[in-house]
């Protein structure tokens, strides 16, 4: 028990170890940020094709949807990683943080769209319809009607989403890259069985306050859109 | 010559292999009240929805104003049909006053402020002028359609298509709504009401059109067509309903 204490006392003593571990966690983040930001945006490209309206103009787009959505979510993360790493990016020099936010943006695509999609097939038929008859354009009733209904249905689901990127992309230690995994791993790396423990114990509070925080946002949000329903 | 509201000749759905409606030529004059009858799968729905195109008709032609309907004019044309549904379908994401100038403001068809003092009067009249804040969700089914009638009221169509209107209501609501459709029959607007309650059918109805199969298959006003019927097949349904 004493050497834990000690070694405690010696990872948040000692600035080289603070600095790696911030370095980590902060990679860590910047991956997962833009990741799932180009996530939602190529999430939001393939909910809007599958869900429009079969034509002639549509086929294509629909058809490369629906093979880029099979192959990653048929495929393991972490060959999706190594590929873009070692066979798409095999370029010297190029920055390896954008190799691991595209692999992981256009992992997250794939789900962030299915989440979408659903999403917006789930809003009531009639509420589209009510809206048609009006004579209100389709993309109005999109706007004004689907829209801020879908979102209700599509916010837990993507808070889900966002927690399994940021966890995930704890794979780029694979790689090499320094995250937040990683610089647990190194500091770690002595003789006795607390100098390893103590600084994954310490990574892994990271991971989980991180989450935690995500966690409370979301279902705030969620909180808010359920009362705005609600007004008698 | 009396003037005709819609025309429409040779209409046809089809859902697959399923043949919906099955070639139906029709005309309904302006100020027309037409009950739509017929046993459940006949087509009513359909042969409604195609008017608005909520459903794309397979082949014919339908008209407006003697203005062919299209995918190209149908946004113009939704504006002067009113649409009122069997689920009220009010939009649960704005409240009873925003369902009601939604369309008109955003069409430009009144300004915000013009479309406000309607909708009050609206309210005020079927007494809901205290829920104008309110989402759809705090109004019981009957308010709901009430709102609905009024909501498809401020667009001034020149035809309003109801279709079952109060076959999801409980039976006091029923009666609420049923007086409402009775008043805007009464200021003059053309109609076209698919409904189960025959009582009603036959006070409201200028002319009854009953549907089988696809087809209309027999067509008359309601004192000689619930007295008389001449098919054998509606012989047969009044018998069942009445
Ligand atoms: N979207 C659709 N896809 C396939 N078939 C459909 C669709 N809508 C309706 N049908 C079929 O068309 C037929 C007529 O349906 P419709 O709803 O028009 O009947 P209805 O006369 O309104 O019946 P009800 O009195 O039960 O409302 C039915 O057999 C139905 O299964
Ligand atoms: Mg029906």
């Amino acid at each position: 028990m004493d050497e834990f204490g000690s070694k405690v006392v010696e990872l948040f003593t000692t600035p080289e170890y603070i600095d790696s571990l911030l370095h980590g966690f902060l990679l860590t983040l910047q991956i997962s940020f833009f990741a799932i930001l180009l996530g939602l945006l190529i999430g939001l490209i393939v909910a809007l094709v599958d869900t429009s309206e079969r034509s002639k103009w549509t086929i294509l787009p629909k058809a490369i949807c629906k093979i880029y959505t099979t192959i990653i979510r048929g495929t393991p993360m972490a060959l999706q990683l190594f590929i873009m790493f070692f066979v798409i990016f095999a370029i010297r020099g190029f920055p390896q943080i954008i190799i691991a936010i595209l692999a992981f943006g256009f992992n997250s695509g794939a789900y962030v769209g299915e989440v979408i999609r659903s999403g917006i097939q789930s809003v009531d038929r009639g509420q589209r319809e009510a809206g048609l008859a009006l004579g209100l354009s389709k993309f109005t009733v999109f706007r004004r009607i689907v829209a801020p209904q879908a979102i209700k249905n599509i916010i837990p689901a993507l808070g889900n989403e966002i927690i399994t990127v940021i966890k995930e992309t704890a794979i780029v230690s694979m790689v090499g890259m320094y995250d937040l995994n990683m610089a647990a791993k190194d500091i770690g790396s002595g003789q006795n069985m607390a100098s390893y423990i103590v600084p994954m114990f310490v990574a892994a509070l990271f991971y989980l306050v991180t989450i935690y925080l995500i966690t409370f946002a979301i279902k705030r949000i969620e909180k808010h859109l359920q009362k705005s329903e609600a007004r008698g | 010559m009396e003037e005709n509201i819609l025309e429409i000749k040779k209409l046809k759905k089809e859902y697959g292999r399923n043949k919906v409606i099955r070639g139906i030529d029709f005309e309904l004059g302006v100020g027309e009240k037409v009950v739509v009858l017929g046993p459940s799968g006949s087509g009513k729905s359909t042969f409604l929805r195609c008017i608005n195109r909520m459903e794309e008709p397979t082949s014919g032609e339908i008209r407006l104003n003697g203005e062919l309907i299209t995918d190209k004019n149908i946004q113009r044309m939704r504006q002067q049909i009113g649409m009122v549904f069997q689920h009220f379908n009010l939009i649960r994401n704005l409240t009873v006053m925003e369902n009601l100038t939604l369309a008109p403001v955003k069409l430009k068809l009144m300004d915000a402020v013009a479309a406000e003092k309607k909708a009050r009067g609206f309210l005020r009249h079927i007494g809901l002028l205290n829920k104008a804040n309110s989402f759809p969700a705090a109004l019981s089914g009957g308010q709901q359609q009430r709102v609905a009638i009024v909501r498809a009221m401020m667009m001034n169509p020149k035809v309003l298509l109801f279709d079952e209107p109060t076959s999801a209501l409980d039976p006091e609501s029923i009666g609420d709504v049923l007086a409402l459709i009775r008043e805007v029959a009464n200021t003059g607007v053309t109609m076209m009401i698919v409904t189960h309650e025959m009582g009603f059918a036959r006070e409201i109805a200028s002319r009854i059109v009953f549907i089988d199969e696809g087809h209309i298959i027999e067509e008359g006003a309601p004192g000689e067509f619930f007295s008389h019927p001449k098919t054998p097949r509606v012989q047969e349904f009044l018998q069942k309903v009445l």
